[in-house]
């Protein structure tokens, strides 16, 4: 999979049709309605974001949040 | 011109290694054609098995000791070598991560799921289970990975709270449902005929089952897959059969004079426990002109016993009482082995391993040399 085609790994996947088709119109209104999942520092909360919201936990108010692991599978030599 | 043969007595006191209190003599083998005049060493089959000997001391599946005798220094190091390096076993060799929110970093985390020893059905590892041949250049690794090949297990772990767990709990283990993962938690997913040949009690098992590969605290999770093949210890220190496969020549004590009396006892305590004992002086002894007895009768002597125990720590030789009373040594032809098993071979078959894996090099060398020379 090339970097291109890559999808965030969130709940609105369906706004993302994958990258060859999109006008640079669309793709910055998605990226506005985009949400990214963070993991708050302080009550480990999945904290839902949008572009241009506050960073800050809903449930607890704490300004320091984590991103997420990859959902992709990562590979190592065990040596 | 004939000469005289040398005695018994001469071709022991060759064999000794001298052991100083600074320093060691005789440390290369004499035994060689031309190094003694008009003696005959010539290589001969028939003095080779008259002479050569194994004494097994001790005989576990996790650790075997034995003497093996009148070898040289090169072939007993040949083994050793070749039971650390060359006898192969199964081990992780790619671990494919879905998921790990532990503490320990996905890289330690496969460096320390490689070096958990495996075993399993023995009829499956050595006449199933093969080496992983090398993919072609265009083609993907995979493309090599068979049932006779792979062997895939699952590792998936999420710790959660316990809430049965008492008020004032502080044991994470009782707090927590999977705080400890251990090796037993991995999972065997045979594929195709390993059904058949790892089925039951030969399934591909990990040696320890309590062996702590990662901590959890609720919430944390470690989700992922691995797969195991063939390989040698010269690839890689987890694929080698033994923790430890080492020798030492037998150490030789001799009592040249009588140490008598508190010598006696303070010689004992030079050595570990075993090597000397204390025995009184009879009186036949004492009534022999010249042994170094006349009129100590029911005093104690100290006489060697084992000196396979002994340490050569050569404590002894720091003493002025029992100077020029002993002498230290090594026996140049007597190799005690120390085998200790990983787990997937019984210790003693690891050495008989090696014999035959020895017996495979020389007979391709010996077909190279016959190319060599047409």
């Amino acid at each position: 999979m090339s970097r291109e085609q890559y999808q965030i790994p969130t709940g609105s996947q369906q706004t993302f049709t994958g990258g060859a088709g999109n006008t640079a119109a669309t793709t910055s209104r998605e990226f506005d309605t985009g949400i990214m999942y963070y993991t708050c520092g302080d009550c480990a909360a999945r904290v839902p974001l949008e572009k241009g919201a506050g960073i800050r936990c809903q449930k607890c108010g704490a300004r320091v949040l984590y991103k997420e692991r990859t959902k992709r599978m990562v590979q190592f030599e065990a040596r | 011109m004939p000469r005289k043969q040398p005695t018994e007595e001469e071709l022991e006191r060759r064999k000794i290694v001298g052991v100083n209190a600074e320093t060691v003599t005789d440390v290369t083998s004499t035994d060689f054609p031309g190094n003694w005049p008009g003696e005959d060493y010539a290589w001969d089959i028939k003095k080779i098995i008259r002479d050569t000997k194994i004494e097994f001391h001790q005989n576990e599946p996790a650790e075997a000791s034995f003497s093996l005798i009148g070898v040289d220094a090169s072939i007993a190091n040949a083994f050793r070598r070749i039971m650390i390096a060359d006898i192969p076993t199964i081990a992780i060799e790619k671990v494919f991560i879905d998921n790990n929110t532990s503490v320990i970093q996905d890289e330690v985390l496969a460096h320390r799921l490689g070096l958990i020893p495996f075993t399993g059905g023995r009829e499956g590892l050595d006449n199933f289970m093969r080496w992983l041949p090398k993919p072609k250049d265009n083609e993907p690794i995979e493309s090599t990975y068979f049932d006779y090949n792979t062997i895939s297990l699952e590792l998936r772990v999420t710790c959660t709270h316990n809430p049965n767990a008492a008020e004032d709990e502080k044991d994470p283990r009782k707090l927590y449902n999977h705080a400890h993962v251990y090796a037993k938690d991995i999972v065997f997913m045979p594929v195709g005929r390993q059904v058949k040949y790892f089925a039951g009690e030969n399934a591909i098992r990990p040696v320890n089952p309590d062996i702590l590969i990662a901590k959890l605290r609720p919430g944390q999770q470690i989700d992922l897959s691995m797969i195991m093949h063939k390989g040698v210890g010269s690839d890689h220190a987890k694929f080698s059969p033994v923790a430890t496969a080492s020798y030492r020549l037998l150490p030789t004590i001799t009592i040249l004079r009588p140490i008598l009396g508190r010598d006696a006892e303070n010689f004992a305590k030079c050595f570990p426990q075993g090597v000397i004992r204390l025995e009184k002086v009879t009186k036949a002894e004492a009534a022999r002109e010249g042994s170094g007895y006349e009129g100590h009768a029911s005093e104690l002597k100290a006489v060697v016993v084992n000196p396979m125990l002994d340490t050569v720590s050569r404590e002894c030789l720091r003493h002025d009482e029992f100077k020029e009373k002993v002498k230290l040594g090594r026996e140049r032809d007597h190799f005690i082995f120390n085998i200790e098993s990983t787990g997937q071979w019984e210790s003693d078959a690891i050495f008989l391993a090696s014999i035959a894996h020895l017996k495979e090099k020389a007979r391709k060398l010996e077909q190279q040399v016959v190319d060599m020379v047409r």
